[in-house]
């Protein structure tokens, strides 16, 4: 009985790692309103452009995403005006009453001179959907919302200079030329998602 | 005059024992590691960082756990910036953590593919190995009940 009860519970356990999106997967709840620092509700089809979107998992206090920030900024700004809509949610119910409430989104967003949405995913529903565990963490959809990258931004967090691979870039500059994408699937460490 | 020596020779091995020694490690380094108490300890390797509160939160726990099981060898993990060894240092210090523990020195994808394939990066990231076997017995990520801990340490001893 002991016994039984244990290989249950670790069963239920271990089906509590999320599942990524599988590459080749339809943007999912693309019509499900999302709340932006502007105080407008906003979702994932009006936040994407005719050649894609990049939705980037994000949050106000991770070390990571500090770390890594700078370049959502500086991706934005190379490849919007390439038709690639960009969006960071903030999937930490957990913190949305402390460091991850609006006030401090709005306020996080302006001292790093955020180009774009930063949205608010109120029970983790999108996470869940995409299978996101920590930030950052990147799905890049193309222009007909199909998933063709997702994981990290580049090898090295601590410093955009001395980057060996940037996986994210390589993966838009391919895809917007319609070239296959060489490394379509990459990770990197970052804050569990404060899912409540 | 030979009491003398003999007491001085114990006493400097007991600190030679109970010192701290962070290590900059590969995945490869800490698998080893692991390898090397099958058939004597069941392994509990947790992945870390100072700058992670859930990891913080649970830390005491995991200390205490491997404190209460002889049979238990509790391998700390910090993924913290090299540059941020003083710090790490300094908190397990004040946690009572001894002997050997690990400070990440890889890149992030290969560090992470070589501890468990499954791992997706975030943290804290937990594996129990049994002590028989060195198999995985289970792993998880993020923080965890109590409980968890339990019932997978209980299991990674007898197998």
């Amino acid at each position: 009985m002991k016994i039984k009860f244990t290989l249950i519970f670790m069963l239920i356990c271990s089906s509590l790692f999320s599942k990524e999106l599988e590459l080749g997967s339809t943007l999912p709840m693309g019509d499900h309103r999302l709340i932006d620092i502007s105080g407008n509700y906003l979702s994932l089809n009006e936040a994407r452009d005719k050649n894609g979107l990049l939705v980037i998992f994000s949050c106000n206090t991770c070390p990571w995403v500090l770390r890594w920030e700078d370049r959502y900024v500086s991706l934005a700004k190379q490849y919007t005006p390439k038709g690639i809509g960009v969006i960071a949610v903030n999937s930490n119910e957990n913190n949305f009453d402390s460091v991850d409430n609006l006030d401090e989104m709005r306020k996080h967003a302006k001292e790093n001179n955020y180009n774009f949405p930063y949205v608010q995913d109120f029970g983790s529903r999108l996470a869940r959907e995409f299978g996101a565990t920590r930030t950052p963490h990147i799905f890049l959809f193309n222009g007909d919302n199909t998933l063709v990258y997702r994981g990290a931004i580049d090898d090295n967090a601590k410093d955009a200079r001395k980057v060996d691979e940037p996986f994210l870039a390589n993966a838009i500059d391919a895809m917007l030329v319609g070239k296959p994408i060489a490394v379509a699937s990459t990770k990197a460490l970052g804050c569990g998602i404060k899912f409540k | 005059m030979k009491n003398y020596i003999l007491f001085f020779s114990l006493i400097m091995q007991f600190y030679a024992c109970a010192r701290l020694d962070l290590v900059p490690a590969t995945a490869d380094t800490i698998m080893a590691e692991v390898q090397q108490n099958k058939g004597t300890y069941a392994v509990l390797l947790n992945i870390w960082a100072t700058s992670c509160a859930p990891c913080v939160a649970e830390f005491p726990a995991i200390v205490e756990l491997g404190d209460s099981n002889s049979k238990l060898d509790v391998l700390f993990v910090s993924t913290d910036f090299l540059e941020h060894k003083k710090k790490v240092i300094q908190f397990l210090l004040q946690h009572g953590v001894v002997g050997k523990s690990f400070i990440k020195s890889q890149k992030d994808q290969a560090f992470i593919n070589g501890l468990h394939p499954d791992w997706s990066g975030a943290l804290p990231f937990t594996i129990l190995f049994a002590k028989n076997s060195g198999n995985v017995v289970d792993y998880w990520e993020g923080s965890q009940p109590e409980i968890r801990f339990k019932t997978a340490i209980e299991r990674a001893l007898k197998l």
